[in-house]
């Protein structure tokens, strides 16, 4: 039988995972500085909080409305902020993490600092959904949003988003439109990051503005980053890395945020590839260790 | 045929007159030189072709229509490539896919397009023809950061190429390039004018200009001081001054 | 009224330019945003806070503050920025926030995480004309900032090293090529840059009598909405901008009473300028 401690980390792991994709799209694989991705995930939690709290609207369509408000949000956002130079972008993004924080903490129809509660698990088949049964539902949702992540690799936006990231006068001077294409990733991002704040908003049964700041901001870049930027599991390995570690080990729960600076810092110091990018120290020693153990074996 | 018209052309930056006033016209076909001493404009005068950054006055037409006011990406499509005077090819990518990128120009105005598999037989075989053509077969797989420099100049050509342009602008193609690899490069430009591409060259090698260019554009201070065959720009005075005053 | 309120918004001004001026310093020349650049303030106010607890002077105080930020600054640049200037800006970008949170969990775990009180007293007095009054701090704060400020605009317009400063932060490359050791120039930067946001630690450590682990975190914010209001690079700028965003918050929250987070102002402030001037008031492209 799984406890119910553990689902409630395998479920937390799949929202962070979610994050840490969502924002690996905007800045992995646009190459677009965000600091501020945890507005989108406060966007979406809000908005399927109040949808279903105050207007009394079933999850299935309040989770599509958070993903959707998001999106909106950061077209609406994106398209001015992503025709100025990257420096700009990055302080920029921290501004509309600052102030949508802002939104919700001070402007009562949100809540205030106390948040919104009664939400609860969605209703199927007449009955209120059960822990596993969401794990599942959102582990679904994440598979395809990872098929949805390999088609995009593999399509020309995917090449167009490359070649922005590494260089986007030349990426001009080919054809590609790069305002456009940083705009879509940016959207793409954000509406992934607003699903992920339904989810967690139907989860936790409560959501306060303090959840949805600057810090976490950090936290999901640290994911992002410590698994390898711009990789496909890069993130999830961040994710599972850095959000299961401080539940498993009491100490470290203590100085986890430290353990998170030092490790951004270490990590983009010594190996900004991440742990699964392309010039990790991971696959060396992965593959002496296979090497020893089959020499070792004699095979 | 006349590809690119341009007519007093001007570029100002802070108070500096980097263009003044330039004025010719470059068709399809053939190879027309631009040189200068360092700081004429040559540059400059590219950027605001490819409209990196706008000018401060006069036109620039293409087939007959103004593209002042286009952005880059959109210049690209009309069919003008270039090449940047420091390679600036896509260097965690490998050979390859430099040139497959721009083998996306046609489907990139469409998002829905866009969201479609670049693996398709056509277009990958355009781009082994491409690769083939330039020469870059044995360095196909490698990434674009990874090769010598005369490869990634030729790179920078053949992701140009693979717009399908009508006029190609090459800034300083053979700098920092040994003999041999500037003769293969001067066979390449001479292949691709005789495809009927017009090409507007960019160049310090006074042997590359004298012998690829029919005719050839002098910049001096941001002013076309002179314009000709090579013969005549050779023995033009206001040239020698302009390039021994230089080195003074 | 009208003055008093005036004569505040310059004095946190003046803070925020001291402490604006290093990160613009550092965009200037590295074209990187220092995020860490706040917990060097915050270590100003800490090891300004303990000298004064060891020897009980404040002059003393104050110059070893500035002194600890100064080396923090310059083991940042040496150890952390120039190894990887050749990578996409993002890596010290990233780099520094994760420095920015380690100092402050630092600072937590070694000075505790309760606010400690530097009430250190200068002699000074207070000054009241009428009903206009200038606390001791106050004074304190508009004097160190602007013997700092001068001896900085000294240095840039009247000395070699800071014309070669200046010509670093126009284009670096072309400089080195006059013989000038860039090198020294980043280093220098970052020293006196740090400097002053120590100064700034510790003179806001006084004026609120207050020094906790987190007091670089709005700070951190607030620093990088100043500079791209004043234009990224830009030193006047920084300056103008931040006395625009002293008094901008003074008056808006404190006389007008708005019921505005006063934090929320200078990010206001950059997004309404941006607007209108995309490189910020005194920048260019």
């Amino acid at each position: 039988m799984i406890s119910g401690y553990l689902i409630t980390i395998l479920i937390t792991l799949v929202i962070y995972a979610i994050l840490a994709h969502s924002l690996n799209i905007i800045t992995g694989r646009a190459g677009q500085i965000s600091l501020g991705h945890a507005a989108f995930f406060g966007i979406g939690a809000y908005t399927a909080a109040m949808f279903y709290t105050k207007a009394g609207f079933p999850f299935w369509l309040d989770i599509l409305l958070a993903g959707l408000v998001a999106g909106i949000v950061g077209a609406i956002l994106g398209i001015p902020c992503l025709r100025v130079r990257d420096d700009f972008l990055a302080i920029t993004t921290m501004g509309i993490n600052f102030v949508i924080e802002a939104v919700f903490l001070y402007i009562p129809f949100f809540g205030g600092a106390m948040g919104i509660g009664g939400i609860s698990l969605p209703n199927w088949f007449g009955r209120e959904m059960t822990k596993p049964e969401y794990f599942i539902l959102i582990l679904v949702v994440f598979v395809l949003l990872l098929l949805l992540d390999r088609k995009l690799e593999r399509s020309w936006i995917g090449l167009a988003w490359a070649s922005i990231r590494e260089d986007e006068q030349a990426a001009a001077t080919i054809g590609v439109d790069v305002v456009r294409f940083k705009v879509l990733a940016f959207i793409l991002g954000s509406a992934m990051a607003g699903l992920a704040g339904g989810f967690y908003a139907h989860f936790l049964t409560f959501i306060m503005p303090q959840n949805f700041g600057f810090g976490q901001s950090i936290v999901i870049l640290c994911m992002t980053v410590f698994g390898g930027i711009g990789t496909r599991w890069g993130p999830i390995l961040g994710a599972i890395i850095l959000g299961v570690l401080p539940e498993v080990s009491r100490p470290i729960m203590e100085y986890r945020t430290l353990i998170y600076g030092v490790l951004l810092l270490a990590m983009m110091r010594f190996q900004p590839g991440g742990l699964l990018g392309p010039e990790s120290v991971l696959p060396q020693v992965f593959r002496r260790v296979v090497y020893r153990s089959s020499v070792r074996s004699g095979s | 045929m006349i590809l690119l018209e341009v007519t007093d052309l001007s570029k100002e930056f802070d108070g500096l007159r980097a263009l003044d006033r330039v004025s010719f016209s470059a068709e399809g076909g053939e190879i027309l030189g631009v040189i200068g001493p360092n700081g004429a404009g040559k540059t400059t005068l590219f950027n605001l072709i490819s409209c990196l950054y706008p000018a401060t006055g006069g036109e620039i037409n293409f087939h007959g229509k103004s593209i002042l006011r286009l952005k880059p990406h959109q210049i690209s499509r009309l069919g003008i490539g270039r090449t940047f005077q420091m390679v600036r090819p896509f260097s965690n990518l490998d050979v390859e896919t430099n040139v497959l990128v721009a083998s996306g120009h046609p489907f990139y105005p469409s998002l829905w397009k866009s969201a479609g598999p670049f693996h398709r037989p056509a277009i990958l075989e355009e781009v082994q023809i491409l690769i083939a053509r330039t020469g870059l077969q044995p360095y196909a797989k490698q990434l674009a950061k990874n090769i010598p420099l005369g490869i990634k100049k030729r790179l920078e050509i053949a992701r140009a190429l693979a717009l399908k342009p009508r006029l190609l602008l090459l800034d300083e193609p053979s700098a920092g390039l040994r003999f041999e690899e500037s003769a293969q490069l001067m066979e390449l430009i001479r292949q691709v004018r005789d495809q009927g591409i017009g090409v507007i060259l960019i160049e310090h090698n006074m042997q590359v200009i004298m012998s690829l260019c029919r005719r050839i554009v002098v910049l001096d201070h941001g002013s076309k001081i002179a314009e000709g065959s090579p013969e005549e720009i050779r023995s033009n005075p206001q040239v020698v001054q302009a390039y021994l005053g230089k080195e003074a | 009224m009208l003055w008093q309120q005036l004569a505040n918004g310059i004095a946190i001004g003046s803070v925020y330019a001291l402490i604006s001026l290093g990160l613009t310093m550092v965009y200037g020349i590295l074209r990187i945003l220092h995020v860490a650049h706040a917990g060097i303030y915050a270590l100003g106010a800490y090891v300004g806070w303990f000298s004064f607890r060891l020897i009980g002077e404040f002059w003393l105080s104050l110059f070893i503050g500035m002194a600890g930020s100064a080396i923090a600054g310059y083991l940042v640049e040496r150890f952390l920025y120039t190894p990887l200037l050749h990578l996409p800006r993002i890596a010290p970008l990233i780099v520094s926030i994760g420095l920015f949170i380690s100092l402050e969990e630092a600072f937590r775990i070694v000075a505790g995480p309760h606010t400690l009180t530097y009430n250190a007293t200068v002699g000074l007095g207070d000054l009241s004309i009428g009903s206009f009054r200038l606390t001791e701090t106050q004074i304190l704060i508009l004097l160190v900032t602007l013997v700092l400020l001068i001896g900085l605009w000294i240095l840039l317009t009247r000395t070699r090293t800071g014309l070669a400063m200046r010509a670093c932060a126009q284009d670096a490359e072309t400089t080195s090529s006059f013989g000038v050791n860039v090198g020294a120039v980043i280093a220098i930067n970052f020293l006196i840059g740090s400097a002053m946001a120590g100064a700034a630690g510790v003179l806001i450590g006084v004026y609120d009598n207050q020094v906790w682990p987190t007091m670089g975190s709005i700070p951190a914010y607030k620093a990088l909405a100043i500079v791209v209001l004043g234009g990224l690079g830009n030193i006047p700028g920084t300056v103008l901008a931040s006395i625009i965003v002293g008094l901008a918050e003074t008056f808006f929250i404190g006389f007008l009473t708005i019921p505005f987070p006063r934090d929320a102002v200078a990010f206001i402030a950059m997004i309404l300028v941006l607007m209108f001037k995309p490189y910020g008031l005194l920048g260019k492209a």
